[in-house]
């Protein structure tokens, strides 16, 4: 019965999903086919002439290597703020849309418990942004392969993706919990979508001036270092720390949803 | 004695400014077509929402089959089946794409009888429902609660958008529903409906229980209100001062006639005086309720 409701999800989701799936395959093909490994000498020059607008935007150090390239053009920002586009489509349309329309009434009136219910589409959600990171890793390794063969260091680059995956299964779930919940389901999306900005602003800020520093204490982007994870000079435990938090946040999401007043 | 199908003691929920129910107590056994009734914020939907587990109550218990209708939702709606008062169909879908995905969520294999309820209630469920008008959806929102038979129906305002010949053919199903023994809560407006279908109908006024009747001395309160127009308001006049309870107001005149016994002579008046035009209007379920409720009340 929860596979009726996984169809219904499909049905929804693949739109946005192959839209969203497009734009990056676009932005992927465009950067990687910028790297060349004579350009890192130019490109250390002009963020040397100005500093803060690189770093702004997560690019601190300008990898001379691919994955360190691709971790600076494309995982500190893009692909953050892209996928993120996506989850609050794909929350609302699993989600936050039934409740606000009232048609979460036929949901509730089905014989599926609130917490299958709530775990259904939290598992829908979570396994969207895992396609979608597959689709991103799939993209970096054929243009990688295509255009620059045997130059992307697979180590490196999965710990990079297993990075961007729990950063973005946070963001998820930050998003899944909202939808739970916001009483008023018009401003769900708002506010689930408001504080993933938020935290992507507080990053940049933190970025851009040393005198920002202990913003980055306030912001789970910290967390997800993809120049170092490219390097080789950062660990993967806090990914592990994002997606344990990113876990326990579904998990808050269902109990909220299965205890709170639904007036349909 | 079996436990009764609906029971509900003393649910109370405060939405504030004299809104949400207060201390309601009803009780609906198996085998019963139970109507509900009262204006707009009585209490209806927020009591429906309660059986349906969509929200918990604040005091008092709500019980379907025995069960609590908020911790056991999920097993219980096995039994039920369930029309929202806001229909709220999701408009990507076809009518029959709805259909089978309730039907999915219920884990059937196929849509059982839903091909024959669309037939009965005429409906075509292959459009799209963003293009269904108000009473299509209606019956689309029909055949997803009536399918598979379930053993309690609980439909909020279920004739809302129907046309009368289609009403007709609800207040049939109704009548199958409850010889095959199923238990129905109807809320609605319309005496008519509920006359010909509601064994018991209770009146919710500001949250509480007005009164519970049983239909047939509900129908015995049933009253009238007939205007006449006369040629001019002289006549108009001396034909009110001659019925007692008529208003005259220019050359029409207006009368009530509760149970119709009295119908013959006031329509032999109105011949008498040269009536030119007559209407009749049925007065809302509440309101004849409400004018029963109050004579009995009178010592």
């Amino acid at each position: 019965m929860s596979g009726t409701l996984l169809r219904r999800d499909a049905a929804l989701a693949w739109r946005p999903f192959a839209l969203i799936g497009a734009v990056l395959a676009m932005y992927a093909g465009v950067v990687t086919s910028m790297f060349d490994p004579e350009l890192g000498e130019s490109l250390r020059m002009m963020m040397e002439a100005m500093p803060q607008m690189f770093a702004a935007f997560g690019m601190a150090s300008p990898g001379s290597t691919l994955a360190g390239f691709l971790a600076n053009y494309l995982y500190g920002f893009l692909y953050i703020a892209l996928p993120l586009v996506l989850i609050l489509l794909l929350n609302s349309r699993f989600l936050v849309r039934w409740i606000d329309r009232g048609s979460m009434a036929w949901l509730l009136a089905a014989p599926l418990s609130r917490r299958r219910l709530a775990a259904v589409q939290a598992a829908a959600l979570a396994g969207a942004v895992t396609l979608l990171c597959l689709w991103i890793a799939g993209l970096g390794l054929g243009f990688a392969a295509a255009m620059f063969p045997g130059e992307l260091e697979m180590s490196r680059y999965a710990a990079m993706n297993l990075g961007l995956w729990a950063l973005l299964q946070l963001l998820a779930a930050l998003c899944f919990v909202a939808g739970c919940a916001v009483p008023d389901s018009r401003f769900a999306t708002g506010t689930g979508g408001g504080i993933c900005v938020l935290f992507v602003l507080v990053d940049m800020l933190a970025g851009m001036d040393e005198g920002w520093q202990t913003l980055r204490f306030f912001t789970p982007m910290t967390l997800f270092d993809p120049v170092g994870l490219a390097d080789g000079t950062a660990d993967l435990w806090p990914a592990a720390v994002l997606a344990g938090a990113a876990l326990a946040l579904y998990v808050l999401g269902i109990a909220v949803f299965r205890r709170r007043d639904l007036s349909l | 004695m079996s436990t009764p199908v609906i029971e509900i003691r003393g649910l109370t929920r405060d939405y504030g400014r004299g809104r949400g129910v207060f201390g309601l107590d009803l009780t609906v056994e198996q085998g019963e077509v139970f109507a509900f009734l009262g204006p707009n914020g009585a209490g209806k939907t927020t009591t429906i929402r309660h059986l349906m587990g969509f929200v918990k109550p604040r005091a008092g218990s709500v019980r379907l089959f025995g069960q609590d209708c908020f911790a056991r939702a999920g097993e219980l709606h096995r039994r039920v089946g369930y029309l929202p008062g806001e229909l709220a169909l999701p408009e990507e879908l076809t009518g029959a794409g709805m259909i089978r995905f309730l039907a999915g969520l219920r884990g059937w294999k196929d849509t059982r009888d839903a091909g024959a309820l669309s037939r009965r209630l005429d409906l075509d469920p292959r459009q799209p429902i963003r293009r269904m008008s108000k009473g299509t959806k209606q019956k689309v929102g029909l055949v997803c609660a009536l399918m598979g038979e379930p053993e309690l129906l609980i439909l909020d305002e279920p004739t809302s958008g129907l046309d009368p010949l289609m009403q007709n053919r609800f207040v049939e199903l109704i009548g199958e529903a409850r010889a095959r023994g199923a238990t129905v809560l109807l809320s609605s407006h319309l005496f008519e409906e509920v006359e010909r279908t509601c064994s018991r109908a209770a009146v919710l006024r500001a949250g509480r229980l007005a009164a519970v009747q049983p239909m047939e001395q509900l129908r015995r309160g049933k009253s009238r209100r007939y205007v006449f127009t006369f040629p001019d308001p002289q006549t108009a006049a001396a034909a009110a001062a001659r019925w007692p309870g008529a208003r005259a107001e220019g050359v029409r005149l207006t009368a009530r006639v509760q149970g119709g016994e009295s119908l013959p002579s006031l329509l032999a008046l109105g011949a008498e005086y040269g009536a030119r035009d007559l209407e009749t209007h049925g007065l809302t379920l509440e309101e004849s309720f409400y004018q029963y409720y109050e004579k009995e009340a009178q010592p």
